[in-house]
């Protein structure tokens, strides 16, 4: 069994749950584990959260696009935009996670969850396009019951 | 999203349930402020019926463990699902709260 489905986000803050939302009914008729679908629909959400929030000035018109991809194997997520180029891997900074509540910011939490979270997670920045692609095997994945 | 609260003294109940995340997180926020107004200093978060949580969710639950510690009380999290358990253990966050089983031994964590 194979779906391919593509969705064209606004520039809306509810944005990412729309996507989130839909990317569980699929999963869910799909037959993937309830931990897998809870993991990848929180990195799918952080990641677009952050794409919405700030990849975007008043100087070009928003295109931001997921395209989710399930095989029996495993779930892709491709999320392209043309705001200003973000690393996420690179570009966010890494929560210290011993400080205090006093001390501490919630700054690269999402990143730091999806990192967590997703098996394979690659950037590439090409022709103003920033593309993020995530890969999550649906069987015995290393992180479920860790 | 749904909040509803229980407070009874300087202590507090808020059970959350449905999603919180980026779209929805400034009224949880608002939810858990307007309880620790009250004079709440023990504040349980019940997450029986938590179904997803971003960290978005941990942002306001780390305002709400600084305004709880600072009056001399503190946050305390009960009945959390297992993947939000997961998305504590891995952001730290179970450094910062206590994590119960029922929400009558996370009161009693504040009155002892």
């Amino acid at each position: 069994m194979e779906v391919r489905s593509e969705l064209h986000l606004k520039l809306d803050k509810d944005e990412p749950r729309r996507v989130a939302e839909e990317f569980e009914e699929i999963a869910m008729e799909h037959g993937v584990p309830m931990g897998v679908v809870f993991k990848f629909q929180l990195a799918l959400d952080e990641l677009l959260t952050n794409v919405v929030s700030y990849a975007f000035d008043e100087s070009v018109d928003p295109v931001i696009t997921v395209v989710l991809h399930f095989t029996d194997a495993q779930v892709t997520a491709v999320i392209e935009d043309n705001g200003r180029p973000f690393n996420p891997l690179q570009d966010a900074p890494a929560p210290d996670l011993d400080l205090s509540a006093e001390d501490r910011t919630v700054g690269g939490l999402g990143i730091h969850l999806t990192k967590a979270f997703v098996e394979t997670l690659e950037y590439e920045r090409k022709d103003g396009w920033n593309r993020l692609s995530l890969v999550q095997p649906l069987s015995a994945h290393p992180e479920e019951h860790a | 999203m749904n909040v509803e609260t229980s407070v009874s003294g300087t202590t507090a109940v808020a059970t959350v349930s449905g999603r919180v995340d980026s779209a929805n997180a400034k009224d949880f926020d608002q939810a858990l402020r307007a309880i620790i107004d009250q004079g709440v200093s023990g504040l349980v978060v019940d997450c029986s019926g938590l179904k997803y949580m971003s960290s978005a969710g941990l942002r306001v639950l780390l305002i709400a463990i600084r305004k709880t510690n600072a009056a001399g009380g503190g946050l305390a999290l009960c009945r959390v699902p297992e993947h939000i358990r997961e998305v504590l253990e891995v952001s730290g966050f179970v450094r910062l709260t206590k994590v119960f089983d029922t929400p009558e031994d996370a009161q009693a964590s504040f009155s002892g």
